[in-house]
């Protein structure tokens, strides 16, 4: 008999503890994996390379306060500056939904192509976008979700604006890194609102990464002391904005994962000093026959190890299989739209149980070490 | 003959480290499961301690929120003068046409900007929310570019102090004052005067009209004529049951605490299970000595079962008055949270709350644990052969 043999042979000795310590083991790093997954999705917003090269200038008051649309003749002749659109949230429900999950936005269709280069049409002609001012521009994973085809009308109520809309689709993006979204004619929401001369926020391209945070600071210098003041940032500060609104989630989802560790430690600990004292007897015959401390520590250490690892690795690649198998975006409503377990998180995922099974065997060891043979042999169970 | 329950409860003292794991594992597990129970239920009471039922709110017709609605001044006029609106002793209507306006202001202690809800509001306006009275300094001076925010909200934003100042569009505020929403929505917003509010901002339109009705009867059928009269195009409800609609910002973190209560808990029933698997295992000989001396199949099953909800119970208590000690460090130190309202996109500030009622659920939860993790183990030691019990070590 090797001593791997051996080693294995005695994790499953008592096949019911083992199977129960791995799943516990399973589905507490499942968890965790979950948690870290759910806090990447609720922190970081998708990043893309063209989201970099985007501005989004708004009232210095509040996103809710609208920009006069005069702004823009001055924000075109800004140096940098390669499209700009207005881009105005519409808020509104569609059909009879009283929750809507994916964004409507009002845009100058014409300047608006020039603002997302990395998505492309999937289906119908941009142009047909551009000539119709009923129509819209539909992202495609709100096209599958609903079962919409080019031609079909969308009806929106809208919350923010006392008028609904009736669009056409004329065209469908695809390959941004939100493909929900619906765009229309700022020109009908003037028209529908009686020409109020205002827009929500301004859309803004630069022409390098390198000099957006030049341009962000002409942007906000233009206006200054004016009666609209302005605020521009990055698409990704702007998005970041968001989310630091989301509160303490962070922090409450942190103390969550740790109470999560500290629970999986506790059942693993518990579980291998039960298994290291039912066979304390045997491993006093084992110093008796001539093993020495460190080999038995390597025994106790080797099968915790083992347990705490396929336990981790069950449990990783198992929650691993459920997000990515699951369509999330269709169980949450939209509220989760990723949630992809990354690398990163699967390996955090693995060290957490490598520390485990490390750490679940200190204290039998200690045990063991200071076990006197005759003790030991003396133990009955 | 049932078993003593004194044999099972030195048994768990003399197992008192495996004891001791399977109940901290369970006190975790209890206390995270009341923790985000209580941060729900914080959530959902501060809208849903918030109105009057004799009020009633007007908002513009489709909007979800006040900060996104629009009533005109002319829709004011014909409100105020509709059959059924009570009126003061002046004489004057019991209405207060509102602006509510969602301004970002800096955080207090962290980098960047949170929406926050300011309210212009009327004297009238003041009278009908009696749950909000003055804790600090003095009320507006109408006609000045005055506020007073909610005590609540001093902590997280910058300026919010007495004293203190902040800048909303081009205009400066100064706080002068601090009040106190009783735990109410209002504990999110900052009042200033209605007039001076619509001057900064530049607005025509109010956003809501909060009204008294003169009697109950009067109240419903004002509610049905504004809502179907298709001039105003108006929504009218009673002021209690627009804000208990306005919950979905709960939604979120109560699926958290379902997902996490049933993930968590089937870990710690296998942790349990463990526990009982061990110590049946261990007292193989005692149960066989048992069976001899004339105890059923059914008291063994019992007397494993009741150690096995005890010791989760144990756990579930130890669980619940942990949960209660983070929610007393929270009220001691007067730390509040908020969090993203998606109806109105300014943060709400609430304060979770751990209740009993909380707390026992916490400990039938944990009890439910122990009795599924060793409802197994139980059977097993019932079905053990007297004879081979006996027999082994």
């Amino acid at each position: 008999m090797t001593i791997a043999s051996f080693v294995v042979k005695n994790a499953l000795r008592n096949r019911r503890r083992a199977l129960l310590t791995v799943i516990s083991v399973a589905i507490s790093c499942g968890l965790l994996v979950t948690l870290l997954t759910l806090q990447r999705e609720l922190t970081i917003p998708p990043e893309s390379e063209a989201a970099s090269l985007r501005i989004i200038a708004r009232n210095k008051v509040s996103l809710a306060q609208p920009l006069p649309s005069k702004q823009l003749s001055i924000i075109e002749k800004i140096p940098g500056v390669v499209a700009v659109s207005p881009f105005t949230y519409f808020g509104g429900n569609f059909r009879e939904e009283t929750v809507t999950s994916f964004a409507q936005f009002a845009v100058d269709p014409v300047r608006f192509k020039n603002l997302i280069v990395e998505g492309r049409i999937a289906d119908g002609n941009y142009d047909d976008f551009i000539a119709d001012r009923t129509s819209c521009f539909v992202g495609a994973d709100t096209m599958k979700r609903y079962g919409l085809k080019i031609g079909d009308r969308m009806r929106f109520s809208g919350t923010f604006y006392p008028v609904d809309l009736d669009l056409k689709i004329a065209a469908v993006f695809q390959g941004t890194v939100d493909d929900r979204g619906v765009f229309f004619h700022h020109k009908l929401l003037d028209e529908l609102m009686g020409n109020p001369g205002t827009v929500g926020t301004w859309y803004i391209r630069v022409a390098s990464a390198e000099i957006s945070n030049d341009v962000i600071a002409k942007v906000n210098d233009a206006f200054a002391n004016t009666s609209a003041e302005v605020r521009a940032e990055t698409e990704r500060a702007f998005q970041m904005g968001f989310i630091s609104m989301l509160g303490n989630v962070k922090l409450l989802i942190g103390s969550v994962s740790t109470v999560v560790v500290f629970t999986l430690m506790l059942v693993t600990v518990s579980t291998m000093s039960m298994a290291v004292r039912e066979r304390f007897r045997e491993l006093a015959v084992l110093k008796a026959l001539g093993f020495r401390r460190r080999e038995l520590f390597s025994f106790i250490l080797a099968e915790s190890f083992g347990l705490a690892l396929v336990g981790g690795a069950l449990g990783i690649f198992g929650a691993w299989a459920l997000w990515t198998g699951i369509d999330l975006q269709k169980l949450t409503n939209g509220f989760l739209l990723y949630f992809e377990v990354t690398p990163r998180i699967m390996a955090t995922g693995g060290v957490v149980a490598v520390f485990l099974g490390i750490f679940s065997s200190i204290s039998p060891s200690i045990a063991v070490a200071r076990l006197s043979v005759v003790q030991g042999l003396k133990t009955l169970d | 003959m049932a078993l003593p329950l004194k044999y099972n409860y030195r048994n768990v003292l003399v197992r008192w480290r495996s004891t001791l794991s399977t109940v901290l594992g369970i006190a975790l597990v209890v206390a995270v499961f009341v923790l985000l129970r209580g941060l729900a239920r914080g959530i959902e009471s501060t809208n849903g301690n918030t109105g009057d039922p004799r009020n009633i709110l007007v908002v513009r017709k489709g909007s979800q929120a006040e900060s996104g609605s629009l009533v005109s001044r002319d829709h004011y006029r014909t409100v105020q003068f509709l059959d059924g609106v009570a009126r003061n002793q002046a004489g004057e209507p019991v209405v207060s046409a509102e602006l509510v306006m969602i301004v970002s202001a800096a955080r207090r202690g962290a980098p960047g900007d949170a929406n926050t809800l300011l309210r212009g509001i009327t004297p009238r306006g003041m009278e009908l929310r009696p749950q909000v009275t003055l804790v600090d300094g003095r009320w507006f001076t109408p006609g000045r570019r005055e506020v007073v925010v909610a005590r609540r909200l001093a902590g997280r934003f910058q300026g919010f102090e007495v004293g203190g100042s902040f800048k909303a569009g081009a205009e400066r505020l100064t706080v002068v004052g601090h009040f106190d929403g009783t735990g109410s929505a209002f504990d999110s917003e900052a009042w200033m005067d209605a007039d001076e509010c619509r001057s900064i901002f530049d607005r025509d339109m109010y956003s809501s009209l909060l009204l008294r009705p003169t009697d109950e009867a009067a109240g419903k059928a004002l509610i049905e004529k504004i809502q179907n009269d298709k001039r105003l195009s108006l929504r009218a409800e009673r002021e209690v049951d627009y804000y208990a609609k306005q919950t979905n910002t709960a939604v979120p973190i109560k699926y958290l605490a379902g997902f996490l209560g049933i993930a968590m808990s089937i870990g710690a029933i296998f942790a349990a299970m463990n526990t009982m698997y061990a110590s049946v295992a261990s007292r193989t000989r005692e149960i066989g000595t048992l069976r001899v001396l004339g105890f059923s199949r059914r008291a063994v099953v019992a007397c494993f079962l009741i150690e096995g909800s005890f010791l989760a119970m144990i756990g579930g208590v130890v669980g619940s008055v942990l949960a209660w000690a983070v929610y007393a460090y929270v009220v001691v130190r007067g730390i509040t949270f908020g969090t993203l309202d998606f109806q109105s996109f300014a943060e709400t500030v609430f304060q979770f709350r751990v209740t009993p009622d909380l707390m026992l659920l916490g400990v039938l939860f944990s009890v439910a644990i122990g009795f599924a993790g060793s409802l197994l183990p139980a059977l097993r030691a019932s079905r053990l052969p007297v004879i081979a019990a006996l027999k082994s070590l």
